[in-house]
């Protein structure tokens, strides 16, 4: 097999390994290429906790200034307080220093517009061609702008959550909190909003250093010790945010991880009790969405995998859906910004323990039984595109074929999707099923498949 | 065409067309590889372009696995003497020095405190013609450290140096116009450190710079038309990051830069003599002061790194220019404008003897420069033809092409720093300095049409 590059250019934006393909002065030329495309303003430049974020971050810092923007530095910031920011500041737009959910060896830069949305994808292809073409408009030094720091970039954020959501009610209840921010950048807001909303909360790898506890993806391996610390703190509810702060996992007062199609569910499921309407979401997300939508007569929407397709989905929507997200953690709670947030989800979690005065183990019982087995493949796109093909026409004929991204085939009691991913040069292979069990022999029967293929590729 | 020049100690150009992120990257990037992984320390003038070519420094040195101790706004000659105290493995100085707001540099400095030998800044650009640069994992990647605190260090040393009792009980008005460059943020903590009061000029450290930030008479019209009028001793003009020094006395003269080095050694090689290096454009005066007090004098080819190099190698004293930049081996092998002033505001003091009379005592020659533009890609062919123009005479050809005889002495040199020819003559006449000057520049500007 060929090396597969370690450099991803996509709607997501770009990612590379440290010391091979992400250097300083492909962020820079990324960063001009930015500059130029927004003609210049305040561009918010943030970061997340990773080792590598002050290197990238300087880099953008120069590309910016020398095209003649005026870069706006949060530091580490968590990225739904970032892309709030950016549009309540008025800013032309904004770079984020950030791999997500990505490997520590990672890092990347994600493009934002002045709406505070990340570029679509025709935005992010008149970017990208002027990223090729090279000709950047670098301006005079008499025309520079200098460089500002906010010291305080969560605070519009912070406001509107708190002005959004039932603090009182929240603030009654007096929950015990525990939260695993990942030593990522949710660190910065957490404390805050936790006591804002009158929780005693009990904080795991809460320095953002960036020095990840575990692989930032909140995973169930991952996950052992937030479980444990809800178990012997007797907390009311945990939480574990991803390294950007942008999803979010849920554990139960027993200290059992929900996992992470949970997140949306208990979410969607508590939000169009209030206020009923249609949900967005992607492909790959639980089927528990569509029966929760069931219950209350309203429609399912869903897109390609990438939160920008599920947000322009969402506004492109009138009127404009209460929730919409992705099953792996992502809540979008449009009403405060059409952006995947933790922090909101976190809110809406509370609230509905705090409306319903149910627990948390009791509130997941509640929702329509699923198991999903998310595993992935090592592949390039060009593997995963040939792969696909030759799977198409193994399932021709077995279910229900949709080629919106990847493929997914619904099938009598349980789906499939496999898809390239769009940050990381892997396959992702998704089954789910009614039980445990019937999702486990679809994901071995799928991966069997996939190598016999794969050695014919 | 774009402006770019590279020289043994670093890169300058034009911010925009030649000086880039990239092209910032590229070089650090080098530095970094070259200095493998160690601490740099990182300063910059004030330019309004500074910001932009720290970012891109700092994010290479960075990725090439150097910590960078980040001294912010700081003049080359603290950074300098910095380096060791830090046990920093080199320095880059972010400034164009006298260079107009357009420009801007790198200098690489070098463990030692100096500008980068030859052998090293070969070495650098090796790596930068060769385009690859250490590349280290996440783990291993340098860290920003702020070091401004650090700076104190340099104004101890200074204090241990000079005697600052005698400077301050001459209770000393001085008049400094910092241009607004790097020296800007630091005239107060010298004015505290030798007890003088400062009437500042231009000592806002921001970048906007009213004249040109080179030291030199055309320059100093602000501080002549108050040095008198708020009956200051002395008056001194910086660029932009406090390597030369210029001068201007009680009386409103505004003295040629050319007078910097001379008056510092008349003063000092009295009691300390021994070598005294100075570049092939400075003027005859420091030969007459170095013979005055029976040193040997050793010219080199013009710039900080050669001058240093040959004051260290030789065992020297004081290594100066013309453009009014001096160095003192006992206290750092560097040209240093704090210093500079220091050493003649306690020379003032010692003698109690006005500025204007020590001037007195040197030997006064007529000096013109004059540049002329010519494009980069035929420069040095052009410098070549002059040498028929002196057919006859004994050239020294060592850098540009000398020509001396007993009244005085001429060179014609390409700028190390701009597409110029520079041009300049020494005279004992004033008159024939000027008829000499335009004999030459009438046949350079025939050679170029």
């Amino acid at each position: 097999m060929k090396k597969i590059s370690s450099l991803k250019i996509s709607i997501s934006g770009v990612r590379g390994i440290i010391g091979e393909s992400l250097t300083p002065q492909l962020a820079a030329a990324f960063a001009q290429a930015f500059g130029t495309y927004i003609g210049g303003g305040p561009v918010i430049v943030g970061q997340d906790a990773r080792p590598s974020g002050t290197m990238l971050k300087q880099a953008v810092i120069s590309g910016l200034l020398a095209v003649g923007c005026q870069p706006v530095d949060v530091g580490i910031c968590p990225i739904p307080s970032f892309l709030f920011l950016t549009k309540e500041s008025k800013s032309s737009g904004g770079i984020a220093v950030t791999a997500s959910h990505n490997p520590k060896e990672w890092n990347g830069m994600k493009f934002i517009s002045r709406d505070g949305l990340y570029l679509t994808p025709h935005q992010t292809e008149e970017f990208l061609d002027i990223y090729h073409q090279g000709e950047f408009y670098f301006v005079e030094p008499e025309r520079y702008k200098g460089l500002k720091t906010e010291s305080n970039p969560a605070e519009p954020h912070l406001k509107k959550l708190l002005s959004y959501f039932d603090v009182d009610r929240i603030r009654g209840k007096k929950f015990k909190v525990a939260v695993d921010c990942s030593n990522g950048a949710g660190a910065v807001l957490a404390p805050r909003l936790l006591e804002a909303l009158g929780c005693e909360p009990i904080f795991i790898h809460c320095l953002p250093d960036g020095a990840f506890a575990h692989d930032p993806e909140p995973l169930p391996e991952n996950i052992v010790e937030i479980c444990r610390t809800v178990r012997e703190g007797k907390a009311d509810v945990g939480f574990v945010q991803d390294a950007d702060a942008d999803r979010l996992a849920v554990v139960s007062e027993k200290g059992e991880l929900l996992g992470e199609e949970s997140t949306l569910a208990l979410a969607a499921q508590y939000v169009l009790g209030k206020t009923p309407g249609p949900v967005v979401c992607n492909l790959s997300t639980t089927q528990a969405i569509d029966d929760i939508a069931g219950r209350f007569g309203a429609p399912v929407v869903r897109t390609k995998i990438g939160e920008i397709n599920v947000v322009e989905r969402i506004l492109a929507m009138e009127p404009r859906p209460a929730i919409g997200g992705e099953g792996n953690g992502g809540v979008i709670v449009p009403d405060i910004h059409p952006c995947r947030d933790s922090f909101a989800a976190m809110c809406v979690i509370l609230e509905y323990m705090a409306a319903s005065g149910k627990r948390v183990s009791a509130l997941q019982k509640s929702l329509p039984q699923y198991f999903m087995i998310k595993e992935k493949v090592s592949g390039s796109a060009e593997q995963a595109y040939r792969l696909i093909n030759l799977l198409r026409k193994k399932y021709e004929g077995k279910g229900r074929i949709e080629l919106l991204d990847g493929l997914k085939v619904r099938m009598n009691d349980h789906w499939i999707h496999v898809r390239p991913s769009n940050t990381e040069p892997i396959i992702r292979v998704i089954a789910e099923a009614k039980s445990r069990e019937k999702a486990k022999a679809a994901i071995r029967r799928l991966k069997r498949e996939i190598s016999a293929l794969q050695r014919k590729i | 065409m774009k402006l770019l020049k590279i020289g043994i100690s670093g890169v300058r150009g034009i911010v925009g067309e030649s000086i880039t992120p990239r092209l910032v990257m590229d070089f650090a990037g080098a530095f970094g590889t070259y200095i493998n992984s160690k601490p740099v320390l990182l300063a910059r003038d004030t330019r309004i372009s500074g910001p932009m070519l720290q970012a891109a420094c700092t994010s290479a040195l960075l990725s090439t696995g150097c910590a960078v101790l980040d001294l912010g706004v700081c003049p080359t000659p603290i950074l300098q003497l910095l380096v060791k105290p830090l046990k920093a493995m080199g320095g880059i100085s972010i400034t164009a020095g006298h260079n107009d707001i357009k420009w801007n540099a790198l200098t690489f400095i070098s463990r030692d405190g100096t500008y980068l030998n030859s052998f090293q800044g070969a070495e650098v650009l090796d790596i930068y013609h060769l385009g690859k640069f250490k590349k280290v994992a996440t783990d291993r990647l340098g860290r920003v450290k702020a070091a401004e605190k650090a700076v104190d260090a340099y104004f101890e040393k200074l204090g241990a140096f000079i005697n600052a009792e005698a400077v301050a009980e001459a209770r000393f008005k001085v008049v400094i116009d910092a241009c607004n460059g790097a020296g800007a943020k630091f005239i107060g903590r010298l004015a505290g450190l030798l007890g003088f009061e400062l009437i500042p000029i231009n000592h806002e450290p921001n970048g906007f710079f009213p004249h040109d930030p080179e030291p030199r008479p055309r320059n100093a019209q602000q501080v002549v038309s108050i040095i008198k009028a708020v009956g200051a001793d002395v008056g001194f003009l910086l660029n932009s990051d406090v390597s030369r020094v210029s001068i201007v006395t009680e009386t409103g003269e505004s003295l040629s830069e050319e007078f910097t080095f001379p008056l510092v050694a008349h003063d000092l090689l009295e009691d300390d003599c021994g070598p005294v290096v100075t570049n092939l454009s400075t003027s005859r005066m420091i030969e007459d002061v170095a013979r005055s007090r029976n040193c040997p004098l050793i010219r080199t080819k013009v710039g900080q790194s050669y001058a240093i190099q040959t004051l260290l190698q030789e065992n020297g004293v004081m290594a100066g220019e013309g453009s009014g930049g001096v160095a003192l081996a006992k206290f750092q092998p560097a040209f240093d404008g704090f210093l500079t002033m220091a050493v003649i505001l306690e020379a003032m003091a010692r003698r109690g003897k006005k500025i204007s009379q020590l001037v007195k005592e040197l030997p006064r020659y007529h000096i013109v420069k004059e540049k002329i533009y010519c494009p980069p890609t035929k420069i040095h062919s052009v410098v070549n033809e002059v040498k028929k123009f002196f057919r006859g005479h004994e050239m020294d050809t060592s850098d540009g092409i000398r020509v001396e005889d007993k009244q005085g002495w001429v060179l014609v040199r390409t700028s190390g720093t701009e597409p110029m020819i520079r041009v300049i003559v020494e005279d004992s006449a004033k008159d024939r300095a000027r008829q000499r000057a335009d004999e030459v520049i009438h046949f350079i500007n025939l050679i170029i049409k």
